[in-house]
């Protein structure tokens, strides 16, 4: 599934996600559910910088794989999985574990429409002839 | 006895009052990390580290 249509199924299937973006592993956008890409360059930005965060709060060394913090006015959550990232805003007083179990959801569905690597078929033509 | 249990019943009750009217007060904020090698951290707003965690949510709040 393309990164859109992903996004889409999101905000049909989950009734607390407001916005979404979905980062790659250079960090750069691969898409979001805000109507300009300034909005989501900026929206992008504030997620990587909670990730930077998260992971200066431990001394040893270890990717950050959840970032969630409810505030009075919302809630943002951050999921890195894989090679993928995504982060999502809600309004208050959200269920964190189904906007988590929404957001791994949409990941999946990215991770399971990438190519996968096809096995080398062809075999030598010279094997088996000695 | 009968002090004993009347001082239980006051004691239950006014833990459930502080519960009932004070802490819907709360806004219930908090924050969690969690890492690849399984383990995790929840902050409270009075723990170290939550107020960078917090202003970095406000402004993707607000972006």
């Amino acid at each position: 599934m393309d990164v859109a249509p992903a996004l889409e199924q999101l905000l049909q299937d989950s009734s607390q996600v407001e916005r979404a973006v979905v980062l790659g592993s250079d960090g750069k956008i691969l898409g979001s559910t805000l109507p300009d890409q300034v909005a989501a360059e900026t929206f992008a930005q504030h997620a990587r910088e909670l990730i930077a965060v998260a992971a200066e709060l431990r001394s040893s060394d270890g990717d950050v794989t959840r970032v969630e913090v409810e505030l009075a006015e919302g809630a943002v959550f951050v999921i890195h999985e894989g090679e993928t990232t995504i982060a999502a805003t809600t309004g208050p007083r959200p269920t964190p574990g189904l906007v988590t179990y929404d957001l791994r959801t949409c990941l999946n569905a990215l991770a399971d429409a990438k190519p996968k690597r096809r096995r080398a078929t062809n075999k030598p033509k010279d094997e088996g002839k000695e | 006895m009968r002090r004993l249990i009347r001082l239980a019943v006051l004691i239950g009750l006014a833990v459930w009052a502080w519960r009932a009217f004070m802490g819907r007060r709360e806004p219930g904020e908090r924050a969690g990390v969690s890492y690849a090698d399984g383990s995790a951290i929840v902050l409270e707003p009075s723990s170290p580290g939550f107020e960078r965690l917090a202003s970095a949510a406000r402004a993707a709040l607000g972006s």
